[in-house]
């Protein structure tokens, strides 16, 4: 009964936010918290395959969509958060909306985008079946705290997995705190990673800012070996090396970045689903787009189109620049400082640049375009204008006709969603 | 002088908070000062260079600190010479606690310091963090701070500036940083050089000095660091 009556009131303040045009992805949520604090728990235990969280520093939104759409490729009726609302509160909402009215859950699993800290504190309540860690590195220090504190809050939540982990090889810190795991308890352990010859695409947070001839040693090499590696990619084309043998594919996915979040989701979904045959999974990948704010293209009236990149912190920045920095695009860059963004903005300086020199960037803007103008400046990288307010450097970059990119934090990036929502038509 | 030799402590274990951004930001403004930078990097048990002209150490996480600890022990001693000489030297957070008598963790660990500085440092439950406007000999300084240690200097000890926006030292008495000789420690990131381009140019002065050269300030456009200083009046969080 409380299950129904949480279940309509989420429904009904949704369809209210509906009706005034706004998100409505995390007041329902809200609302469901407050009148119903066992909401979530109740639920999600009643799912007969369980719950599986995904959580890191970066990626988790895509990873958690691909790994989403292969199980449902493959039969399987998931519930998940997919709106980058990966708060308890996001998951209230998530469920509610997709609950049927009598307050039931029609669906196998669940499928969870965590942050560290709140993977954390959910597992508490409900004990994941598998929990997929895709990397730590430095995020918005003065809000999520150090790279050590982050790490241990994965390792908690892996810690509570009842069937298994999936973790990255080459990411050092998680790779220790997984074996750790695995060595004192029951529990598979499963890797995904990437060829050591892309290893300069996929840096661990010590390789982010250490300088080079660093000392520290790489992490060890996996017992079992690598279930998933990145074997290669070019363009869009990716091949992956999965149990010795190479699987090629052509992704609708843009990003290095993604083609390693690709590897973990398969890495998951094999064992997942141990009947489902390895290039079936495969195809199944190709198949899926990218999610909410990484990467959408909107084309505006005289032609010229713009894609929209959130940059959170130096790992996803560099990752940014490494896909589009070469590119013949006009560049925008937007930082905010609100709390989502993080007040600091000390880790532009731990971005790499290198993409950048020799190019020029059109326009920097947000709350902080002054501090990032001046951040390209000691790399020697010139801006052409400073123009803090975002609907007027939007209305600059697009003004003339050609590919515009721009790299925003999450609060400009939310911003300029609502005035491309109006000015431009979404074409993916 | 025609080559100026920095000396970054600890690149890889204290690099948190942009500290590279202090070190891009050296080498830039000494190539505008007409001078050849050369980075030394110094990692835990490896050996000093044989020139040094400017010391410079970041901020990390405690579990760096211990890691550091024992070599920075063993290189006391030179950079007590070093100070005692007037080589500049810009330390920041980690590197500036381990500068003063000793860290007392909130647990009650004590990790031992150099000393150069007349300070302790005790582990605090809450972190200050937040944007940091401070007055100090080099004008206002601006910066970010983001610790949970409090440093209280000896009596003697001059501080860097005096907190006038944030929680400095320790939050309590208004102070911030320290300085001895021209060794100079601050919680201030941001990163701090790149914030405060003016203090950046006086390490270079004091360092042409030492050679005793006469300094040149060059004519360098600042325009984008003097926006960035006007928005940091503006900055109440």
């Amino acid at each position: 009964m409380r299950d129904f009556l949480a279940t309509l009131i989420g429904k009904i303040v949704r369809s209210a936010l509906f009706f005034r045009r706004e998100g409505g992805y995390t007041l329902p949520g809200l609302v469901i918290e407050k009148l119903f604090p066992n909401y979530i728990t109740s639920m999600l235990h009643k799912l007969p395959e369980g719950v599986i969280i995904i959580t890191g520093t970066n990626g988790k939104t895509t990873t958690t969509k691909i790994v989403a759409e292969l199980l449902r490729a493959n039969g399987k009726r998931v519930v998940t958060n997919t709106t980058g609302s990966n708060l308890t509160r996001g998951i209230a909402s998530s469920i509610a909306r997709q609950a049927n009215l009598s307050g039931s859950l029609n669906y196998d699993s669940a499928v969870l985008e965590l942050d560290e800290a709140t993977a954390k504190n959910f597992v508490k309540i409900i004990k994941p079946r598998w929990v997929l860690a895709l990397n730590v590195s430095r995020d918005q220090l003065d809000r999520y705290g150090e790279v050590d504190t982050i790490a241990s809050y994965v390792g908690e939540a892996m810690q509570a997995a009842t069937e298994g982990i999936v973790t990255n090889a080459r990411d050092i810190l998680l790779n220790k705190l997984a074996k750790k795991i695995a060595s004192e308890k029951t529990v598979h352990l499963k890797f995904f990673g990437a060829a050591d010859s892309l290893g300069k695409f996929f840096p661990d947070d010590y390789e982010l800012a250490a300088v080079s001839g660093s000392v520290k040693q790489r992490a060890s090499p996996t017992p079992g070996g690598v279930e998933v590696e990145l074997a290669d990619f070019k363009g869009q084309s990716v091949s992956y090396r999965i149990a010795g043998k190479l699987y090629r594919s052509k992704l609708k996915l843009t990003g290095q970045h993604n083609f390693l979040n690709g590897a973990a989701a398969l890495a998951l979904c094999g064992q997942l689903l141990p009947k489902a045959e390895t290039k079936d999974l495969i195809a199944d990948l190709s198949k899926v787009t990218i999610a909410f704010g990484r990467g959408e293209l909107y084309r505006f009236e005289n032609g010229s189109t713009v894609e929209l990149v959130l940059v959170k912190n130096p790992a996803s920045f560099s990752q940014a620049l490494a896909s589009y920095g070469a590119g013949k695009e006009d560049l925008m860059i937007a930082i905010n400082d609100n709390i989502a963004d993080g007040r600091d903005v000390s880790w532009l300086w731990d971005v790499n640049f290198e993409p950048l020199h020799g190019r020029r960037v059109e326009l920097v803007s947000g709350t902080r375009a002054a501090d990032m103008a001046l951040r390209l400046s000691y790399d020697g990288i010139n801006t052409k204008e400073t123009q803090p307010q975002l609907p007027k450097a939007l209305r600059q970059l697009t003004g003339r006709p050609g590919k515009k990119v721009i790299l925003a934090t999450y609060t400009a990036m939310l911003q300029l969603y609502k005035i491309l929502g109006k000015q431009a038509e979404k074409i993916s | 002088m025609k080559q100026l030799h920095i000396l970054h402590l600890y690149p890889n274990e204290l690099n948190t908070y942009g500290d590279h951004g202090n070190v891009l930001t050296l080498r830039r403004r000494t190539e505008w000062h007409g001078l050849q930078p050369v980075a030394h990097y110094h990692h835990p048990k490896a050996a000093l260079p044989k020139q040094i002209d400017i010391v410079i150490g970041g901020g990390g996480q405690d579990s760096a600190q211990a890691d550091v600890q024992a070599d920075i022990l063993k290189i006391g001693d030179n950079l007590r010479n070093l100070s005692d000489q007037q080589v500049p030297m810009l330390l920041i957070c980690g590197t500036y606690q381990l500068f003063g008598h000793r860290y007392t963790t909130h647990t009650g660990e004590e990790v031992k310091g150099i000393g150069i500085f007349d300070a302790e440092t005790i582990g605090g439950q809450k972190r200050m963090i937040g944007n940091v406007m401070v007055k100090s000999d080099f004008g206002i300084l601006f910066g970010f701070e983001n610790h949970s240690g409090q440093t209280f200097l000896g009596k003697s000890q001059a501080p860097l500036g005096k907190v006038l926006r944030g929680g400095g030292n320790n939050g309590k008495d208004k102070t911030e940083g320290a300085r001895t000789n021209n060794v100079f420690g601050t919680y201030l990131h941001g990163p701090f050089l790149p914030n405060n381009p003016q203090f950046c140019d006086e390490l270079i002065k004091m360092a042409v000095k030492n050679h005793g050269d006469e300094y040149q300030q060059p004519g360098i456009d600042d325009s984008l660091s003097m926006a960035v200083r006007t928005n940091g009046h503006r900055r109440h969080y």
